[in-house]
């Protein structure tokens, strides 16, 4: 059974007049450990599709499963729940808290779980560790680089040992060589870590990195372009 | 789970200037507050420590409840205590207190002066009012006046215009103030005393205002009231003093009403100082509040965040502006038509103060957050 389901996945948004469909019945599997890329054109439903998985956003039809949870069911609450225990988000602009040390930004989400404070900031410190950034965990957001800040944001999303980790254009706001070395870092985690990937490009080099691209147009996948 | 306290905290540093302007908006409405609450409570308490429970008073029937208008026959002391034991005798003295009470025109040595309330007593007035305690010099011969620790304020005169030995000038005639007296916040605080006689003789008067009598623990104030309804020819009424000041709270109502009128006014504006902060505050962080609910907290979580900031500023300003009001406010004297009496910043003022603050401090967060709490955390993910 894959880890994440989708089945017949519809949604649909009014802008003026007109109708726009960015997901037309979309099935979807993805196992443990897998890294799928997600492609196409703007305004062609990736986003849309990556918030449905995440569960910040609502089907108008079809399931979405994650771990056997039918998240499309949960209710707000339960769904801010799972999200905490079960997704990890990266931003495409980090969306650090500027007022919070990098160690802090990291520890957000753990405060969300059942743990000690000497768990806590064990995981902390691994997930700082991870991205390379353990002697960074004092500062500030406006003290980093634009590459640390996003590997801040990395080691946030998986520091509460996410089932699923989504990113959105993670080097979408970054330079070719920063971008290179969070391509390297996300391959480095779902290799090492066996930490299962949905990210969202429309740079088919970032695309790449994944172990499954997929390429979606007017709310239908395309073909596989590599799996 | 909540966000850290932390989170709280340190947003307030982030636009340090609108920070600490709504800290000094929010502080002056606290201010405001505290000044109204303790007009209110100063003068509901000079009127509640004005009157004490077996004291009775006996003044004219006609002149309604405006014992300045009064007017009765001199021989009244005489025929009260001839005709009753409600009074207290100790020591062969009756302890009962004929007085001649006026409002006039009073000036100072310095030529300052306005309003003054002079009351014209004999020997047994500080055994009758006896919260009247002489602190400073001697009580007054012919000539001399002693005066309330708030007449300086009642006039709005400096204090050293009213240091003993200085002189004051009513009814034509210069006094020399020869002492100064306390009364526990009472209503004569702000009141010039001298000796009946002597004002008599100035005014050119025969008559009193009034007499006030010391009940005996046998003596009761019905026994009082029964013998002025009795004796119409002596055209006499009598009132227990606490219900003579209770009927002034009644008469000063209005006033307080609009006291009250005015805290919920400037809190009003207050709000919209802390609405103005908090929409700033939040307006610049609908990314990062959609980020923390993408992340898994709740949005009652964040919710609590954003007033807890509100709470904590004013809190800040509601601290600042109990310091300044305890230390400059509490004990100023305040001129008022009844005579003077001093802002009361107590604990009831205080309260009411600082929970004006948190209250501002709540609501002004509460419509902001609500709004950013209402977007669609995908589309504020995206917010510039």
């Amino acid at each position: 059974m894959a880890l994440v389901e989708l089945r017949g996945v519809f949604k649909s948004f009014r802008k003026g007049d007109e109708t726009i469909t960015p997901l037309d019945n979309i099935d979807l599997d993805i196992h443990a450990g897998e890294f799928v890329s997600l492609m196409g054109p703007s305004g062609t439903g990736k986003s849309t599709l990556l918030n449905l998985v995440s569960g910040i956003d609502r089907p108008d039809s079809g399931t979405i499963t994650v771990d056997g949870t039918e998240v499309n069911k949960l209710s707000r609450s339960k769904l801010a729940d799972w999200r905490a225990a079960n997704l990890g988000y990266i931003f495409q602009t980090h969306n650090l808290i500027p007022v919070l040390t990098a160690y802090e930004n990291v520890e957000l989400p753990t405060l969300l779980l059942k743990l000690s404070a000497a768990q806590r900031r064990q995981r902390v410190e691994l997930a700082l560790e991870a991205v390379g950034l353990s002697n960074r965990a004092d500062h500030y957001p406006r003290q980093l680089s634009g590459g640390q800040e996003q590997r801040v944001g990395i080691a946030r999303a998986i520091v509460a040992h996410p089932k699923v980790v989504v990113a959105d254009e993670p080097t979408g706001s970054l330079d070719a060589e920063t971008s290179e070395q969070v391509q390297v870092l996300l391959q480095r985690l779902n290799k090492e870590l066996n930490i299962t990937m949905l990210m969202v490009t429309h740079d088919s080099n970032v695309a790449s990195i994944a172990s499954r691209q997929l390429m979606l147009d007017r709310g239908k996948f395309l073909e596989a372009i590599r799996s | 789970m909540l966000l850290p306290w932390e989170y709280g905290v340190r947003n307030l540093a982030r636009r340090p200037v609108r920070t600490a302007l709504t800290l000094v908006a929010l502080a002056t409405v606290v201010m405001l507050v505290f000044v109204v609450v303790g007009f209110i409570r100063g003068l509901e308490q000079s009127l509640a420590v004005s009157g004490d429970e077996n004291v009775v008073l006996v003044y004219s029937v006609n002149s309604e409840e405006n014992i300045e208008n009064s007017s009765i026959a001199p021989s009244s002391p005489s025929v009260l205590a001839a005709s009753l034991d409600s009074a207290v005798k100790r020591y062969g003295v009756l302890h009962v207190s004929p007085e001649l009470f006026l409002g006039t025109r009073v000036k100072t040595g310095a030529g300052e002066g306005g309003l003054g309330l002079v009351r014209g007593v004999s020997l047994t007035a500080p055994l009758v009012r006896r919260s009247v305690k002489l602190v400073e010099g001697n009580w007054p011969g012919d000539g001399e006046v002693i005066i309330g620790r708030l007449v300086a304020a009642k006039l709005g005169s400096s204090t050293d215009a009213m240091a003993i030995g200085n002189s004051i000038d009513f009814e034509g005639k210069q006094w020399r103030i020869s002492g100064r007296f306390t009364a526990g916040g009472a209503a004569y605080e702000s009141e010039i005393w001298c000796k009946l006689s002597d004002f008599q003789t100035t005014t050119k008067r025969q008559d009193i205002s009034l007499v006030a009598m010391l009940l005996s623990p046998t003596g009761s104030a019905a026994e009082v009231e029964l013998f002025c309804k009795e004796r119409t020819d002596l055209e006499l009424r009598s009132i227990r003093e606490t219900e003579y000041y209770a009927m002034l709270q009644q008469h000063y109502k209005p006033v307080r009403m609009l006291a009250w009128f005015v805290v919920v006014l400037v809190s009003g504006a207050g709000i919209f100082a802390g609405l103005n902060m908090m929409y700033g505050a939040v307006a610049g962080r609908i990314r990062e509040i959609a980020m923390l609910q993408a992340i898994g907290y709740r949005r009652r979580a964040i919710l609590i965040s954003l007033v807890q900031e509100g709470v904590l500023l004013a809190a800040a300003g509601s601290l600042l502006s109990g310091v300044i009001a305890l230390t400059l406010l509490n004990g100023m004297a305040i001129r008022f038509t009844m005579g003077a009496f001093t802002l009361r910043i107590d604990s009831v003022a205080i309260l009411i103060g600082c929970g004006v603050g948190l209250l501002l401090g709540v609501l002004g967060a509460l419509p902001p957050a609500f709004k950013a709490l209402r977007a669609e955390v995908a589309t504020s993910l995206k917010a510039v």
